[in-house]
């Protein structure tokens, strides 16, 4: 339990407004007698870019897998564009157009960038009953397109194991947009980058948001998230304790708030 | 720095290198028709009688279909991930069980050799998804639930008869004993193959579901249901390779299909498909049938006794294995960019 959950919390709460894609209301999620969740009410603003930030624990993971249609809350509804809806698994979040990026990007090694992009949709050229015959040509032209936006000079026939960290992780996000999603939620998207792949992938975030996409990335680092996110909501021990102004907060209290879920140490 | 320039200073580091090295990567996932030019090359020098007229190049052809068959669907199973032990006896089970359903001294219940072809496919194709049912389901282990299978169903051939059946309509056997038929169709299904896995979303799943199974599911692929599929196709090709045994030996016996998933194992190996899935192609799985089937058939013709030739097939595998070994040390080097 955080600190001093009271003030922090109902400073956290929000009210439903016309401008808000995702609303989290009053969501608790539980694993047997684990509380991973409690009790979150959060926005998530058209067009903004939000970030998860908490220590191991602190529920971000939890949060992002009840909107990503992992597993559904315990308790709490979950609305989406004004709307209470409910995510039976991934599948159903990605028709509502959420699409997520875990952190081990799901990218297939052995297979080429247009063949990892495409693998949840291929475009077809006729079906045969259950059978699908895929259209490359389609494929690779919408897989250069995507690729074009991204500014990613690469080859759609280019095997995934070739690619650095951050070209890994703009083909997860160009998988992503490429149903032209609403929401892209990002799992710890430069944990294990370099400083030049996390740069481009930072780019890339205010990239997409200026193309209109929502995006929630969930981090344990807030270094990484101050110069790209609008909103950074922390979150320790299941609860959220504040929402803070990136361009506002003081280093020191937001590193507290994420250890011991209060300003001051 | 701008994101052009960056994007452009990371792709200049590596696309030197990269084309180069890919192109030995590309050579490498060929390199079973390389072995196989050379083998042909030292065929004609040591033992040119195998090649000596197109008759004895059909009997090479006619006599790797059956292996043909359990290579293909080996191949789909590792390119999947998974593998299977048990091809060898559903394709003697099938086939017996068949020949038993034909014979008038067994059951006799079927005689039109229609109803025997849809009868062989249907057991292998229910025990191929037995087995997959197993393995996605219940989640048990591919290399033991196959080999559950591969001895169960060894035992229940033997359950069933000691005897061979020779006693079988001609039209039924026809299909494995008409050279034109089964090397046609063995080719016809390789190709057909290779443009299902290439060419449809179900292909494509399955080099998926090989290269990595857990992202496969991430990406909504539903991957119990394409194990079962792949398991279940398995089984029909192996069916398949029962009916051409059938035909083949004009008999049905206890020995039908025994002792050939391990040659199965070995062409799909030599001929580039990954022992860990997600890698290699249908059409490198048919050089890999031919090059065990001109080892074969050289043997044959040298007089080389059958417990030699079961010794030379267990080197054979061991040939794959350490091929395969050394192609993945060699790709780990490539793409660490030490070649």
């Amino acid at each position: 339990m955080p600190a001093n959950p009271t003030p922090t919390t109902t400073a956290a709460s929000e009210d439903a407004s016309q401008s808000d894609l995702i609303r989290f209301d009053h969501i608790s999620k539980q694993f047997g007698n684990i509380i991973a969740v409690e009790d979150i009410s959060l926005s998530v603003k058209r067009g903004e870019i939000l970030a998860l930030v908490g220590d191991n624990g602190a529920g971000k993971s939890t949060l992002m897998n009840i909107l990503a249609g992992v597993y559904p809350q315990t308790s709490g509804e979950l609305y989406y564009d004004g709307e209470p809806v409910s995510f039976s698994n991934p599948g159903a979040a990605r028709s509502f157009g959420i699409e997520t990026i875990y952190q081990d990007l799901a990218l297939m090694d052995d297979l080429d960038i247009a063949t990892n992009i495409h693998l949840q949709q291929f475009p077809k050229r006729f079906s045969l009953g259950p059978i699908e015959m895929i259209d490359w040509q389609e494929a690779n032209e919408a897989t250069r397109e995507v690729l074009e936006f991204l500014n990613l000079d690469l080859d759609p026939g280019l095997e995934v194991e070739w690619l650095s960290g951050g070209e890994r992780q703009l083909v997860a996000i160009a998988r992503s947009i490429l149903s032209d999603p609403d929401m892209i939620i990002l799992d710890e998207p430069t944990s294990a980058l370099s400083v030049a792949g996390t740069d481009l992938v930072k780019e890339t975030m205010l990239q997409l948001k200026e193309d209109g996409h929502t995006q929630i990335i969930v981090t344990h680092n807030f270094e990484e998230v101050l110069n790209v996110a609008d909103r950074i909501a922390v979150l320790y021990q299941g609860e959220l304790v504040e929402i803070v102004d990136p361009q506002t907060v003081d280093r020191e209290s937001l590193s507290n708030l994420i250890t011991t879920g209060q300003r001051t140490p | 720095m701008s994101l052009t320039t960056l994007h452009k200073t990371f792709w200049d580091n590596i696309t030197a290198s990269s084309t180069r090295t890919n192109a030995i990567l590309k050579s490498l996932d060929h390199m079973v028709w390389l072995i196989l030019g050379l083998l042909i090359v030292g065929i004609f020098v040591l033992i040119p009688q195998v090649f000596r007229n197109v008759t004895s190049l059909q009997i090479i052809l006619h006599g790797s279909v059956a292996l043909g068959f359990l290579v293909l669907a080996e191949s789909l199973c590792l390119l999947s991930g998974h593998f299977d032990l048990s091809i060898g006896s559903i394709a003697g089970f099938s086939a017996i069980f068949t020949a038993m359903a034909f014979s008038g001294s067994h059951w006799g219940v079927i005689s039109h050799p229609v109803v025997g072809v849809l009868l062989i496919l249907t057991i292998g194709t229910i025990i191929g998804t037995l087995n997959g049912l197993s393995v996605a389901k219940l989640g048990v282990n591919p290399f033991l639930q196959t080999l559950a299978f591969l001895i169960i169903f060894r035992g229940a051939m033997l359950t069933l008869t000691t005897s061979p059946i020779y006693q079988l309509p001609a039209a039924y056997f026809a299909i494995g004993n008409t050279p034109a038929i089964a090397i046609g169709l063995l080719i016809f299904s390789y190709l057909a193959f290779a443009y299902i896995l290439r060419y449809t979303s179900f292909g494509m799943g399955v080099y998926a579901l090989g290269s990595n199974e857990k992202s496969a599911r991430s990406v909504g692929i539903n991957t119990d249901r394409l194990v079962i599929l792949v398991y279940a196709v398995s089984g029909f090709l192996a069916a398949i390779a029962g009916l051409i045994l059938s035909g083949y030996a004009q008999s049905v016996s206890v020995n039908t299909g025994d002792g050939m998933v391990f040659p199965a194992f070995a062409a799909a190996v030599i001929g580039g498909i990954s022992l860990f899935g997600g890698r290699g192609k249908i059409t490198g799985a048919l050089g890999g049938v031919l090059l065990l089937g001109l080892v074969q058939s050289a043997l044959n013709i040298s007089g080389v006794g059958a417990s030699e030739v079961q010794m030379i097939n267990g080197l054979v595998l061991l040939f794959a294995i350490l091929l395969y070994n050394s192609k993945s040390k060699l790709r780990e080097k490539v793409l660490q960019g030490s070649v």
